[in-house]
């Protein structure tokens, strides 16, 4: 039906993707809670933080929980854009705010977990 | 007299004033938090790049970020992750776990438990027991 209205696809992969994501991020934010929040002075200082981000479990941790909760976050607003009947001039501006912020944003966070 | 049909209503007017069930503001609840969340890692992110800058920037921020304005707004954005988490896990089990029989069911869990582990980490947060216990985990 969706290839007879214009749309490119049926939207099915980032609507199983939002789900997948979402199961991970739910495991990774209770273990985000307890290693920054349980124990604030481990979670907080500067010491601490540099020592787990020189490990690499942690840079991996932290480089999976950027990605994934960047793409979830941006996929999730852009579908509650797609929800609207937009012109396309409209659409594709929002589209675009969506993709390059999230780039600049994601290579920002990257930079700061890779700088140690 | 000809039938007239009824101009229609505008779009705010619409998504106002239709009957909502629970789903509906779960619906709704899912997409406003989700809105928010999305938009707190963008401030986490740009938050934590003072990490780069050495070891009194990041500690200086750490400090504006423990005084009482921030941790009232650091507990309210555990409501936004508690409501969003555990409504999430719903949605889930609607799609792929025949979750449409018993949904209500889990809303009314997704609501109690939110509220529990909110007032738990209330206390944990603000109360010198609560933070007595979070001390000695030292």
């Amino acid at each position: 039906m969706y290839k007879h209205e214009g749309s490119r696809g049926s939207g099915a992969p980032g609507w199983v993707l939002q789900r997948i994501t979402g199961i991970l991020l739910v495991v990774v934010v209770i273990g985000h809670y307890f290693v920054m929040h349980a124990n604030p002075a481990s979670g907080h200082t500067y010491a601490a933080v540099l020592e787990r981000m020189h490990q690499p479990f942690w840079k991996m941790f932290d480089l999976t929980f950027i990605t994934v909760g960047l793409w979830h976050g941006l996929n999730g607003t852009w579908g509650i854009f797609r929800d609207y009947k937009m012109k396309p001039a409209v659409s594709l501006t929002i589209y675009g705010v969506i993709i390059l912020s999230g780039i600049a944003f994601w290579v920002l966070g990257v930079n700061t977990i890779l700088s140690f | 007299m000809a039938y007239q049909p009824k101009p229609p209503a505008g779009w705010i007017k619409t998504n106002f004033t239709y009957y909502k069930h629970s789903g509906s503001w779960a619906w709704i609840l899912h997409r406003i938090t989700g809105l928010g969340l999305t938009a707190y890692i963008y401030v986490h992110i740009y938050a934590l790049t003072s990490l780069t800058q050495g070891p009194k920037a990041f500690d200086d921020e750490m400090k504006l970020f423990s005084t009482p304005v921030f941790k009232v707004l650091e507990w309210l954005l555990f409501s936004l992750v508690l409501y969003h988490a555990f409504n999430g896990v719903r949605i889930v089990l609607v799609d792929w776990a025949n979750g449409a029989r018993y949904h209500k069911k889990i809303l009314t869990v997704v609501y109690g438990l939110g509220v529990i582990l909110f007032i738990g980490m209330g206390i944990l947060m603000f109360s010198a027991h609560g933070s007595s216990i979070v001390a000695s985990t030292k």
